[in-house]
C-alpha cells in the first residue's frame, strides 16, 4: 500500500484509561481509500470504541501517531480541527440534537462549518434524507422517531458534511433487533459507493457481506486481521477459531 | 386493584378534605392578623393609600409617588437582569474553560460576590467604585446587583450545562463545529431550558432585593414606601401596599417563564440527547 492511498494511518497508538484499563496497546492499522474495514471485538473486548474515538480525536491517545488524509492528529488546534471536518461518525446512542428538527440537525454543520447557504444545505439536506428513506419526517423532532429512523438521521446527519471517512461506533447495537436491518442497509449502501469506513461492530452477517477487511481485537491488541473472506473462512489464530466457532 | 370510578370518587374526596385544610388554614391566618392588629389598637386608614399611588386632580391622571418608584424599580430591574444574565453566561462559561486563568477568574468572582452581603456590596460599588467610574447612584445599583445575582446565575448555567449527556459535546465535535457554534446552537439552547425555572427564581430574587438599592439614595420603590411611612405614619397600610406591588411584579416575571417554558416545549428536555 503507498502512502496517498492510506487515508488513515495509525501507528503503534496508546491508551490507558485512568484506574489502568490498557484500551490500547501499540495498535497499528492502516486503511485505503475506499476501504471498509470492520473491527470485531472478542467477549472481553474492553476498549471497544476508543480507536474510533481516537481517530478523529475525541480521546487523547497517549503514544504513537494517527494521520488522517495526510493530516498529523497532532496538538494543531487547525489539524484537530481539520480531521473533525473530514472524518464522519455515527454513534452508538444516535447523539442527534434533541431541541432541533430532523431537517435543522442535518442542515447545521453544513451552514456553521461548511458555510453552505441555507438553501443549498436545504438541497443536500434533503437528497440525504431520500438516501436514508425519511424524507416524510423531515419536520420532526428526533424523540417522535423510532430509533432506527433516529440511526439513519444520525448518518445523514454525518454525511452532511461530505467526510472522507465515516465510523460506525456500534451503531447498532442500541436498537432494537427489527431496527437493525434498515440501518445496516444504509451501511451497505455506502460501501457499495465507496466510502471509506471504519465499522465496529457485532454484525457478523454485515461484517461479511460489506467488510473488505476484518479486524479482530481483544485486550487494545489486533488478534489477527485479514480480507473477509480468509478471516471467516481459513482463521489463522487459535483464539480466532474459538471466538468464531462460539457466534457463528 | 380499586374500580376506576371508586378510585375516582376517593380522589375527590380526597381533594374535598385538602381544601378544607386550606380554607381552615387561611381562617386561622386571618383570624391572628385580626387579634394581632385589634390588640395593638391600630387605626387603620386604607382610604388615604390611593393617593400616592396616583392622583386625578383636575381630571388629569399623574402618577403619585408609589408609582414613580415602582418605575424606578422596574428599571432596575430589567436593566440588571440583562446584565446579569450576560455576566451570568459569562461566567459560567470562564469556569468551564480549559483556560486556568479563566476558572481562577470565576472562581474567584463566585466566591467573593456569594460570600459577603449585597448591601455591604451595594455600598462599596457606589462609595469605592463609582467615584473611580464616575457612574452614578443608578448606574452602580444596576451594576451592584447584577454583579451579585450574576454569581448565582453564573452557577445555575453552569449546573445546566454539565447536565447534558456527553454526547452531545461528541457530536458537535465531531461534525467538526467550532466552540462558540457549539455553544450556541447546541448546548446553550437546551441548557437554558433546562435552568429556567432556577433562573427565574432568581429573577425574582433581583427584584426583591433591588429594594435594598433605596440604601443608596435611590428613589425607587422601597425608598418612596419609606418617605411616605416617615411623614404620614401608615406604616401597616403602605408597606403592605409595596409588598403587593412587589408580588405584582414577581408573579409577572413568573408567568412570563412559564409562557416561555410552555413555547420551549416543542421538545422532550427529560432523557433527551439519547436513546428516547
Amino acid at each position: 500500500m503507498s502512502a496517498d492511498e492510506r487515508i488513515i494511518e495509525a501507528r503503534e497508538i496508546a491508551k490507558t484509561f485512568p484506574g489502568g484499563v490498557v484500551a490500547l496497546d501499540r495498535f497499528t492499522l492502516a486503511v485505503r481509500r475506499g476501504e471498509v474495514v470492520v473491527i470485531i471485538i472478542g467477549p472481553s473486548g474492553s476498549g471497544k470504541s476508543t480507536f474510533l474515538r481516537c481517530l478523529n480525536g475525541l480521546e487523547e491517545i497517549d503514544g504513537g501517531s494517527i494521520v488522517i488524509d495526510g493530516i498529523p492528529l497532532d496538538h494543531h488546534r487547525k489539524n484537530r480541527l481539520l480531521i473533525r471536518q473530514e472524518v464522519g461518525m455515527v454513534f452508538q446512542s444516535f447523539n442527534l440534537f434533541p431541541h432541533m428538527t430532523v431537517r435543522e440537525n442535518i442542515d447545521l454543520a453544513q451552514i456553521r462549518v461548511r458555510k453552505k447557504t441555507r438553501t443549498d444545505a436545504a438541497e443536500t439536506t434533503m437528497s440525504l434524507l431520500a438516501k436514508v428513506g425519511i424524507t416524510e419526517k423531515a419536520d420532526r423532532y428526533p424523540h417522535e422517531l423510532s430509533g432506527g429512523q433516529q440511526q439513519r438521521v444520525a448518518i445523514a446527519r454525518a454525511l452532511a458534511m461530505s467526510p472522507k471517512v465515516m465510523l460506525f461506533d456500534e451503531a447498532t447495537s442500541a436498537l432494537d433487533p427489527e431496527m437493525i436491518g434498515e440501518v445496516l442497509d444504509v451501511m451497505r449502501t455506502l460501501a457499495a459507493e465507496g466510502m471509506t469506513m471504519v465499522v465496529v461492530t457485532h454484525e457478523m452477517g454485515f461484517a461479511r457481506e460489506a467488510g473488505d477487511r476484518i479486524v479482530f481485537m481483544e485486550n487494545g491488541r489486533i488478534v489477527e486481521e485479514g480480507e473477509t473472506e480468509r478471516f471467516f473462512a481459513a482463521p489463522r489464530e487459535e483464539r480466532t477459531h474459538a471466538f468464531l466457532g462460539q457466534i457463528l | 386493584m380499586t374500580p376506576l370510578h371508586l378510585r375516582s370518587a376517593a380522589a375527590s374526596r380526597a381533594a374535598l378534605i385538602d381544601y378544607g385544610k386550606f380554607f381552615l388554614l387561611a381562617g386561622l391566618a386571618v383570624w391572628l392578623l385580626t387579634l394581632g392588629t385589634r390588640g395593638m389598637g391600630y387605626n387603620w386608614q386604607w382610604y388615604r393609600v390611593p393617593r400616592f399611588l396616583f392622583t386625578t386632580e383636575g381630571g388629569v391622571w399623574a402618577a403619585g409617588p408609589l408609582l414613580q418608584g415602582l418605575w424606578v424599580t422596574l428599571e432596575i430591574s430589567l436593566l440588571s437582569l440583562l446584565c446579569t444574565l450576560i455576566l451570568g453566561l459569562t461566567a459560567a462559561l470562564f469556569r468551564l474553560s480549559d483556560s486556568f486563568t479563566a476558572r481562577a477568574l470565576a472562581r474567584g468572582y463566585l466566591e467573593l460576590i456569594r460570600n459577603t452581603p449585597l448591601l455591604i456590596q451595594i455600598f462599596f460599588v457606589y462609595f469605592v467604585i463609582s467615584p473611580v467610574l464616575d457612574i452614578g447612584a443608578f448606574a452602580s445599583a444596576v451594576l451592584a446587583l447584577s454583579l451579585f445575582e450574576g454569581a448565582y446565575a453564573a452557577e445555575i448555567l453552569r449546573a445546566g450545562i454539565v447536565s447534558l449527556q456527553r454526547g452531545q459535546w461528541e457530536a458537535a465535535h465531531c461534525l467538526g463545529l467550532g466552540l462558540f457554534d457549539t455553544y450556541r446552537d447546541v448546548i446553550l439552547p437546551q441548557a437554558v431550558r433546562r435552568v429556567l425555572p432556577p433562573l427565574a427564581g432568581q429573577g425574582i430574587s433581583l427584584i426583591k432585593d433591588s429594594s435594598l438599592v433605596s440604601t443608596i439614595a435611590i428613589y425607587d420603590l422601597t425608598m418612596q414606601g419609606q418617605k411616605i411611612v416617615s411623614e404620614t405614619f401608615l406604616a401597616f397600610e403602605i408597606w403592605f401596599t409595596v409588598a403587593a406591588i412587589y408580588l405584582v411584579m414577581t408573579f409577572g416575571l413568573s408567568f412570563a417563564v412559564r409562557a416561555l417554558e410552555h413555547r420551549m416545549n416543542g421538545f422532550p428536555i427529560r432523557g433527551a440527547g439519547g436513546i428516547a
